[in-house]
């Protein structure tokens, strides 16, 4: 209990922190890792007794009755998404605070990029989010699309110790220019889409994610120039519980 | 030289802990402030976010 009582006050937790001693919950609610040596084998990791009885680090939602409403896991154990992350990328909920971020656009287009942390730690998943805002006539491309035209694209430029994930896509909309043979697929209005980002070594200093934006705005009678956008997002080291 | 580790298992989550739609079990254990929460209970009618964590010590 001292650990608890030690770790609530470091962090200012005022939520409830559950012992589970001998892990017996977590062994009759059926979450506990009975994978954990092999999981740690996967990162080079010597078992130890201490692992024996620690539960999958899952979340689960209840809703006013009490039923799991939600759930959400990650195949690697020490991954672990921000509160924002959580909220909005597993619950479908909207957080009301978020990380950093930058703007940037071109005529008809406004980019907004953010990441759900000022900081990161250790494994922890950060969320980029990048929304477009496309003025009314106007419409970007999405994929599939014909050869010769620009689909919204996001890039992440590569880092040491940073892995990115694949895009959570919006759906898009069919569009046919009159006269035209070729069908696309079009986004309008807001669109938003998000990528994970987790930082996989320990001990690493500030980073820069930095992410290239590019499209082509058009209407149904003409286009504009294509576009290729800057943006860059400070993070900020995070120190790892001890 | 490097040492090629194993890849990390598949675990099937669907099968992992309380399933989707039933409803969360009944538990009873000790806070940070050593009291008894009943899970239940301490909602009171609203929703709760239950998060299983490895260990604050290590």
């Amino acid at each position: 209990m001292n650990v608890l009582a030690g770790f609530a006050e470091q962090h200012d937790i005022a939520y409830p922190l559950l012992s589970d001693e001998g892990s017996v919950v977590i062994g009759r609610i059926g979450m506990l890792n009975d994978r954990v040596f092999e999981q740690h084998a996967a990162y080079g990791v010597a078992p130890r007794e201490q692992h024996m009885g620690t539960p999958y680090p899952g979340v689960l939602l209840l809703d006013e009755q009490g039923v799991v409403i939600g759930r959400r896991f990650q195949q690697s154990y020490r991954e672990r998404e921000t509160a924002a992350g959580l909220l909005e990328q597993g619950f479908g909920g909207h957080a009301s605070t978020h990380g950093i971020e930058d703007r940037a656009g071109s005529a008809g287009v406004s980019v907004r990029a953010a990441l759900d942390s000022e900081t990161f730690r250790f494994f922890q998943r950060l969320w980029l989010t990048v929304e477009l805002t496309v003025d009314p006539g106007l419409h970007i491309y999405g994929r599939p699309i014909p050869d010769g035209y620009v689909p919204l694209s996001v890039e992440v430029a590569p880092a040491e110790n940073m892995v990115v994930g694949e895009p959570v896509w919006p759906e898009t909309r069919p569009f046919r220019v009159e006269g035209l043979d070729e069908q696309f697929q079009v986004y309008e209005g807001t669109v938003a889409l998000a990528l994970p980002v987790t930082f996989t070594a320990r001990g690493m200093s500030d980073q820069t994610v930095r992410v290239t934006v590019r499209y082509q705005a058009c209407s149904a009678a003409d286009c504009l120039m294509p576009a290729a956008l800057s943006l860059e997002l400070p993070v900020r080291t995070a120190d790892l519980v001890s | 030289m490097t040492t090629e580790l194993p890849p990390l298992p598949v675990v099937d989550f669907s099968r992992i802990g309380p399933a989707l739609g039933s409803r969360f079990p009944d538990i009873a254990l000790p806070d940070q402030n050593g009291r008894t929460v009943e899970l239940h209970t301490a909602r009171a009618g609203r929703r709760a976010l239950v998060v299983f964590h490895r260990s604050a010590a290590w």
